[in-house]
């Protein structure tokens, strides 16, 4: 059994393997950008500052080593952040009137909001991309880990993400089984439906249970659980990156607060 | 060390005891190859060594274990842990990491040794194991024999006095069997301990003389030094060769320059060949190979990229697979991946069913090889009631009920023993005497030389050997390819 090709699926919606700067991150500084980031987005009030956002994030992309074709789904979130900036366009009637076409009108204070809703929605998916392509989940795991999640929860975080993968390669190989021995997937009925999804969960429940019994023999197997606390040969140190990374955030949250407070 | 006296167990919701009042002294340093059919106890006798048995299971448990003066049935885990470790069958299953380093680190770290310890342990179980190359890989990207080579050094790594394998290589192609014996054996010598492997390939654990048990229904049945020729084990059967070079029958399978693989990588590169009515067919080679996709490739599971595949006279490319599977069956690897039904018998004729081709012939037939399989009276059972060896028996009834021209099997023989085996193997060759035909993944090159007619030997996608079986034989010594030579 070789989940190989089923893996490789999974990466591309997950992380990109890579040498960049942003890889090269500790996964909390990456974390901390991705938290106060997004409030920085929500907070600003300028559509400069919230344009200049998605601009620094689009940077983020050749920055990190890959086009913004590796994040998923680019149309749908390009498409989605235009109409609901184009919604505030129409919709919206605050300020000078900038354009008037029959029903139609179009405000400063119009395009001002489509910026912002436009802009934010776009910062906030950027922003978790980058963090997705560029972080190793594991990684990440073991540095929640190192900075205080209890441990129990650390792998069972580990688990989900090895496991992910298996079982996908395992829903192939139970459809592959059901279509060998002719089982037809017409949903006529909810009835049907139910047989259907019956006859298919059944077999990876049983699988998993038998999984669960084996991983538990190998963790208690491992002295897991024995202590309240662990050691880890995992050295995550932070680096000039970090440094630079995160004075870069500190400064933008000093000038956010700033332009806040005069603004106000 | 190790000292069983009367034990007997009960798994809670099972009639039967897995374990009956079975004795067992075992002194340091010793190897101890544990063997007997399916079902028979061997690996609830390692889960009782471990201690698992008494605290991760629920059931009923008389007599005592004890390890080094330790009682293991009042004992925690891990505390068992520091005398014994135990290897698992399936190396995935028991990964609780992503990445080598990690995976050897993960109990000395649960131990909560310092790091320079930690990295000190870890160099030496990688290099007894031979696998210091693979520090720092991630544990998906390994082969299957690379990963039972951690899983071992992962369990090394805490020094136990009693390392137990648990069938480690029911999942490997024989090239890495071998390897992994070897590495065994190299442990057992290097670092002094008492080694229990748990196996139905006893042939390969030969050369090392260890001390033989056998067991049979939850007993010690024989307990021996291992004979060092000829075990009794091979199934009753002649070689059969029914190789048609000039068979005039219309062929049941047709491929021509067949190229196939997953988004974009080959797997499959330029294959061609013919399968005719009565052969036996066994695919070898190494995991990785190309054997798994053949056979979808056959059943339409997966489309050719280039070339074409033909069976019974119909196109893959242009025929749905619930056409081509009313003539084609395909019994996969894992039994309980193919069980859909919530009885024994509607389980049997789930797929005649399906296909709308339950007669009262069916019928019959199907409660026939029903009853030939033992499962006569466990019709309205739920086959996940079913012992491993029971529902591998179901899963062939369950093709064989709709009368297949042609029979697919992917890997069936693991975790068989070898009578549960050679009665499957039985019912595929009355197939073929019926006009039918067989094509069998297989890496138990023993068992399927006395069955099978024609052998082809994959390798990085091509067929490399495609001869009668004594003939292919043959060329794979000359090939080198010793560990699939019986």
């Amino acid at each position: 059994m070789s989940p190989r090709h089923t893996t490789s699926r999974v990466a591309r919606i997950a992380y990109h393997p890579g040498d960049s700067f942003l890889h090269r991150l500790h996964p909390l500084t990456k974390g901390a950008w991705l938290l106060l980031g997004t409030v920085l987005v929500f907070v600003a009030r300028s559509p400069w500052a919230v344009s200049g956002a998605v601009a620094l994030l689009l940077t983020g992309f050749p920055v990190a080593g890959m086009g913004l074709s590796r994040a998923r789904g680019t149309r749908l979130f390009i498409s989605t952040a235009l109409l609901l900036g184009l919604l505030q366009v129409l919709f919206v009637r605050e300020g000078k009137m900038l354009v008037a076409w029959g029903p139609l009108a179009v405000t400063a204070g119009g395009v001002e909001q489509g910026i912002y809703v436009a802009g934010r929605f776009l910062s906030v998916i950027l922003l978790s991309y980058l963090f997705v392509l560029t972080t190793e989940p594991n990684d990440l795991a073991y540095a929640l880990m190192r900075a205080g999640l209890p441990y129990r929860y650390g792998f069972a975080l580990i688990t989900a993400l090895r496991l992910v993968p298996t079982f996908e390669h395992e829903g192939q190989v139970v459809y592959n089984a059901q279509i060998a021995r002719g089982v037809r997937y017409d949903v006529r009925s909810p009835r049907r439906f139910l047989t259907l999804a019956r006859q298919f969960v059944l077999p990876l429940l049983v699988s998993a249970l038998g999984k669960v019994d084996a991983l538990a023999v190998s963790m208690e197997g491992r002295a897991f659980g024995k202590y309240p606390t662990r050691t880890f040969l995992r050295e995550v140190r932070a680096t000039w990156r970090d440094v630079a990374a995160l004075g870069a955030l500190v400064l933008l949250i000093a000038a956010s607060s700033v332009w806040l407070v005069t603004a106000t | 060390m190790i000292s069983v006296d009367a034990l007997s167990y009960r798994f809670q919701g099972s009639e039967q005891y897995a374990l009956r009042d079975l004795s067992l002294e075992i002194e340091p340093g010793e190897f101890l190859v544990v063997t007997g059919p399916s079902g028979c106890g061997k690996s609830t006798l390692a889960l009782a060594l471990g201690g698992y048995l008494f605290r991760q299971f629920e059931g009923q448990a008389q007599g005592t274990v004890r390890v080094d003066g330790m009682d293991v049935r009042d004992s925690p885990i891990y505390d068992v842990a520091e005398f014994v470790g135990l290897v698992q069958q399936n190396p995935e299953a028991q990964f609780c990491t992503l990445t080598v380093g990690d995976e050897v680190a993960f109990g000395l770290e649960n131990r909560c040794l310092p790091r320079t310890e930690i990295r000190e342990r870890m160099g030496w179980a990688l290099s007894i194991v031979g696998a210091e190359h693979l520090v720092g890989r991630t544990l998906n990207t390994l082969s299957g024999g690379e990963k039972q080579k951690v899983a071992i050094a992962a369990m090394m790594a805490a020094k136990p006095e009693v390392l137990i394998f648990d069938e480690p290589t029911s999942n490997l192609d024989p090239s890495a069997t071998a390897e992994i014996f070897g590495v065994i054996e190299h442990i057992r010598q290097k670092a002094a301990i008492t080694v229990i492997v748990i196996e139905h390939k006893v042939n390969y654990l030969r050369r090392f003389c260890p001390r033989l048990v056998q067991m049979r229904d939850g007993r010690i049945a024989r307990d021996t030094p291992m004979p060092t020729s000829g075990n009794g084990q091979q199934p009753a059967g002649t070689v059969f060769s029914s190789y048609h070079t000039g068979n005039p029958a219309a062929p049941i399978v047709q491929v021509e320059g067949l190229q196939a693989g997953y988004g974009g990588e080959p797997v499959l590169r330029d294959l061609s060949l013919e399968v005719r009515p009565g052969e036996f067919v066994v695919v070898m080679g190494d995991n990785g190979s190309g054997k798994s996709t053949f056979l979808h490739c056959l059943l339409g599971l997966r489309q050719p990229v280039e070339g074409r595949v033909e069976v019974l006279g119909h196109d893959t490319r242009r025929v749905p697979v619930s056409q081509i599977a009313r003539k084609v069956g395909f019994v996969f690897q894992n039994p309980d991946h193919q069980l859909f039904a919530d009885s024994v018998w509607d389980e049997a004729v789930f797929a005649a069913r399906n296909f709308g081709t339950l007669d009262r012939a069916a019928e019959a037939r199907t409660g026939d090889l029903l009853a030939r399989c033992g499962l006569g009276d466990r019709l309205d059972d739920h086959p996940y009631r079913l012992s491993y060896g029971q529902k591998r028996r179901l899963n062939m009834v369950s093709v064989l009920s709709y009368a297949p021209r042609l029979i697919l099997l992917d890997e069936v023989l693991i975790g068989q023993d070898p009578e549960n085996a050679a009665f499957v193997l039985d019912l595929l060759r009355e197939h073929v005497a019926g006009g039918g035909a067989v094509i069998v993944v297989s890496h138990a090159p023993q068992i399927t030389n006395r069955y099978a007619s024609r052998l082809l030997f994959f390798e990085e996608g091509r067929i490399v050997v495609d001869a009668p079986t004594d003939e292919a034989v043959m060329q794979l010594e000359a090939l080198g390819k010793d560990a699939y030579v019986p």
